[in-house]
């Protein structure tokens, strides 16, 4: 019995414990905060923090159970998040009814590209969605002989499916790089680090904007970016990177600037999205997540960070 | 009519089992709510119809209560062309079949045989435009609903708008491929009077308003 319980559950380092109920001991606190201000000022409309704090909740539990099973389902999991952010932009960015072969294609390489990471083969890894989805998708669309609109067709997809597949899947590939001596938390600790990183940034950034904002970065993609609401974020970043530095291998020097990196790559995927739905005329992607809208808008930031910290780290600690 | 035990648990298993969630996760239909209809005694629901996959999507979407009294509406033709086809729809599906064109026989009309499963207390799935059609067009809505409504004083119908169906499935393909969609029910309504014209009418303002609402047109090519 005990067997199996620990397959299902393997043991978990001290240091992911404290994480777990880092996360858990901010959501109630905030939830808190929000129940108190309801009650104290009842003319405030909360619909949307509530629904939001409420769906952070889902996310976090999904998120912990996920990666704190059995590994394998990890991959799982993760691979089936590239699969709903994938599905999510090609179905509002516009395909022809010829790409469907393509796009069938694309969908197979989710499985193949979580694969590789799960068996840990970097080479392979690396270059199937930039090199073989490269050179295969265009085929797929060629051989239906539609040629109206096929540029901007080709482009895309290989353009979403790095986005969504290649970018997400470094996440996975957090939990494949091999153990190191003297550094407990592993795989798991990168991802948490990663993960909480970038939210943390997300909501800082939000946070900090509604607060100071003054001065606006680009008005025209987005108006919520304030200069203020990015350092903030930046800042906000680099402390809670400086505290968790104990999920990394890390030095302290390197974990301050590797965190303003997290910070500027999230920054960056944050607005390469909303230009694009701004161009669709769109709010959001989807509807999976209420207070969120769909599940890209929630992890636009992590197909930015993901690449960025992972190679980053596989650099410098690999 | 009899309460059909054995197929309304088929039925369940099939639609609220297995059905609804790959419909979900999969493929990405949303399903709005629609707990409305436990409260209506019959109704006719009036969707339109660009896939296989809105049959499909229909039963899913319904309360799994129901299911066993809710009959879609499909053509004998393409359904029910041989006897072991026809059964199998008939039991799986709950189809009731119509034949389209060229019916001689008064018994055998579509509209006799709505009405004789109508008398018998089942609700109908119709697709007013009678055929799938190109993907995410809506043809025009045709009279024989209308007719239908007119027979039948005090039956209501339910508006459902389904988009995305037709490009997760598209008519003559047999790949599905995942696309978001959703089924969005309306409100249930009663026709305003006994004239079949204006009841058309009635019904093809609900499915522009709704069309406007959800319909995925805008997003296609420019």
């Amino acid at each position: 019995m005990k067997h199996y319980v620990e397959l299902i559950f393997p043991a978990l380092s001290d240091e992911l414990i404290t994480v777990i109920t880092l996360i858990i001991g901010l959501l109630l606190a905030v939830s808190i905060i929000l129940f108190v201000t309801k009650k104290v000022f009842p003319g405030i409309d909360l619909q949307e923090s509530t629904s939001r704090i409420r769906s952070w909740w889902i996310m976090s539990a999904i998120f912990i159970g996920a990666v704190f099973i059995n590994y394998t389902l990890s991959y799982i999991c993760l691979a089936f998040l590239s699969f709903i952010a994938f599905r999510e932009l090609y179905s509002v960015l516009g395909f022809r009814e010829s790409d469907r072969r393509a796009i069938f294609w694309s969908l197979l390489a989710i499985p193949v590209q979580y694969y590789l990471a799960y068996i840990a083969w970097y080479g392979a890894y690396i270059i199937f969605i930039p090199v073989v989805m490269f050179l295969l998708l265009p085929l797929g669309m060629v051989l239906k002989g539609e040629t109206k609109g096929i540029t901007k067709s080709m482009a895309l997809l290989q353009w979403i499916l790095m986005l969504s597949v290649f970018g997400i899947s470094h996440l996975a590939y957090l939990l494949s790089l091999p153990e190191q001596d003297g550094f407990n938390a592993g795989g798991r600790g990168l991802l948490m680090f990663l993960v909480f990183l970038t939210e943390i940034n997300d909501i800082m950034q939000y946070i900090c904007g509604k607060v100071f904002g003054k001065h606006k970065i680009i008005p025209k993609i987005s108006p919520n970016k304030t200069w203020e609401g990015f350092i903030g974020g930046v800042v906000c970043t680099i402390l809670t990177g400086y505290l968790l530095a104990f999920l990394t291998p890390l030095s302290t020097g390197q974990v301050v600037w590797i965190s303003a990196f997290i910070a500027i790559a999230g920054f960056t995927g944050d607005l390469v999205i909303s230009a694009i739905k701004r161009d669709k005329g769109l709010k959001d992607l989807g509807e999976t997540i209420p207070g969120h809208g769909g599940v890209f808008d929630r992890i636009d930031s992590l197909a930015y960070t993901a690449p960025v910290f992972f190679h980053l780290i596989y650099y410098i600690a690999y | 009519m009899k309460k059909r035990f054995l197929q309304g648990i088929c039925l369940r298993i099939i639609y609220k089992g297995f059905a609804r969630w790959i419909l979900k996760l999969f493929v990405g239909v949303r399903f709005s709510d629609c707990s409305c209809l436990k409260k209506e005694d019959q109704f006719i629901i009036v969707a339109n119809h660009n896939s296989h996959l809105d049959t499909i999507s229909l039963l899913a979407s319904l309360p799994g209560s129901l299911l066993w009294k809710v009959k879609p509406v499909a053509a004998e033709d393409y359904f029910g062309n041989t006897r072991l086809k026809a059964a199998f729809s008939n039991y799986f599906i709950n189809t009731l079949l119509i034949q389209r064109k060229g019916v001689k026989e008064e018994e055998n009309h579509p509209l006799t045989k709505m009405l004789t499963a109508l008398e018998q207390g089942y609700s109908l799935i119709l697709f007013p435009e009678g055929t799938r059609g190109e993907a995410e067009k809506m043809d025009r809505i045709k009279p024989g609903i209308a007719r239908l409504l007119a027979a039948r004083p005090g039956l209501k119908y339910v508006p459902v708008y389904l988009s995305g169906m037709g490009r997760s499935l598209p008519k003559g393909k047999i790949l599905i491929l995942p696309y978001q969609a959703s089924v969005n029910y309306g409100v249930p309504t009663l026709p305003v009077n006994n004239d079949p014209v204006q009841i058309l009418e009635q019904i093809q303002v609900d499915f522009d308003n709704m069309a406007a609402l959800y319909s995925l047109a805008s997003e296609e090519e420019d």
